[in-house]
This record gives C-alpha cells, structure tokens and sequence, in this order.
C-alpha cells in the first residue's frame, strides 16, 4: 500500500438488527461493557441480563464462550 | 275451579312434552389432549438464512432499512449498509469497509455481528469518519458465513 493512503484508523463503526444478535463473551467482558458496546449505554446492561436468565443466575457472572443473546435496540 | 285444574294440567302437559322434546346438551367435547412435548429441536442450520437484499445509503430507519439510497456521499455523512436476510436459524454477517486508489486498496473498517432469527430479518452496519471521508472510492462486501452476500461500489464527493 502506498504511504499516500488516507488514515482511517480514528473510522467508527457499528451495527444493528431486527433479529436478536448473539454475542460471544470474551474475556473481560462485563453486562455493562457489553450494553455499551451494542447499546451505547452501559446502563441498559440489565436488557441483557434479562433477556439471558436462562442461562445467566448472577449479572456479575459471565464467562468467555457464552453466547449472550443481544435483544435489537 | 275447574279451569284453575285445567290450566294446571295444559301447563304440566306442556311442560312434560318441552322436557321430552328437549335435546341433549352438546357434550362438551373432551379436552384436546396437550400436545406432545416437542422434540429438543436440532441446532438451527444457519444454510437456511439467505440475504435477499443489500442496500447502501445515508439515513436509515428504525426497521433498520435504508431510508435515503444512495451510492454517493458526502465527506460528513455516515454510510449505511442494510441487508435484509430471510429463513430462520442463526448465522454471521461480515461487512468490510474498503477504500480504493489507483491499484492500491486500504480496509477502512471490518465489523461483524451474529444473530438468531425466526423469520425475515433486516441487519445493519455503519461506518463514519469523524475529520471526514477522503473523497474517492469505496467498497463494502457483506458476506453471509464466509459467502459474499452482495457488494456496493461507494463514491464520496
């Protein structure tokens, strides 16, 4: 690549569905992290909470490989 | 007297001959029996998840698809891809944002999400540029599980 390319390294993405997005845990991932992440507001953690109790007891206790369900915004 | 006993007997009569005439009560058919339980349902095949449209644009809506189309933006707009898929399980997106000059060609941005769906679905990705985009030409390529899904040739002016 020629050294005259723009920079696009300061790029922000995103993305969103209708469907329920599924997401990974990896480690040191937190509900909060994650709400931030998909939501943009850690506060909204609990949607996610709610939407995993199936599989999730503790909203502090999370683990790299679970597969969260992300309800759409 | 006499009609007094004979309006009692026309009213017993009468009244004998309604409950003769009368038809049973539809018996309450029996309650269905509950349904099996199903089957633990196999894994849902994510080859059952097709996308069916790949749109580019600069606004979308809230059913996350496109609400201003277009393939030319300007430096400050924030550029949109929608994909709506149909089928149902659960499958991966990819969108890769590219950037191309001349021969040379810079990823600007890769994102990816995975979802479960029942039916119909629309997903998007977006990409902005906070000094704004370098005027020239751009790429995204969704792809569906590793399979190209669809591409959009991007220009911004």
């Amino acid at each position: 690549m020629s050294d005259d390319m723009p920079d696009f390294a300061n790029v922000k993405g995103g993305s969103s569905s209708t469907a329920t997005k599924v997401y990974v845990v990896v480690a040191g991932d937190s509900l909060s992290k994650i709400a931030k992440r998909e939501y943009g507001n850690a506060k909204e953690w609990n949607r996610i909470f709610e939407a995993n109790r199936d599989i999730l007891k503790d909203p502090d206790k999370i683990y790299p490989g679970q597969k969260l369900k992300i309800p759409p915004k | 007297m006499e009609t007094r006993i004979l309006y009692t007997l026309l009213v017993s009569t009468a009244l004998v001959f309604a409950a003769c005439g009368k038809k049973d009560e539809p018996k309450a058919s029996p309650a269905p029996a509950p349904a099996p339980s199903a089957a633990p349902a196999p894994a849902p095949a994510s080859a059952g998840i097709a996308v069916s449209s790949v749109t580019a644009g600069s606004a979308i809506g809230a059913d996350k698809k496109v609400t201003i189309a277009t393939d030319t933006f300007a430096p400050t707009d924030t550029m949109y891809v929608s994909v709506d898929t149909s089928g149902t399980g659960t499958a991966k997106l990819d969108a890769k944002w590219t950037y191309r000059k001349g021969n040379d060609v810079a990823v600007v941005k890769e994102d990816s999400m995975t979802f479960a769906t029942t039916g119909p679905a629309t997903h998007e990705f977006h990409v902005s540029k906070p000094d704004g985009w370098p005027a020239g030409d751009y790429e995204v390529e969704v792809t569906l599980d590793g399979r190209s899904a669809g591409s959009k040739k991007l220009t911004v002016k």
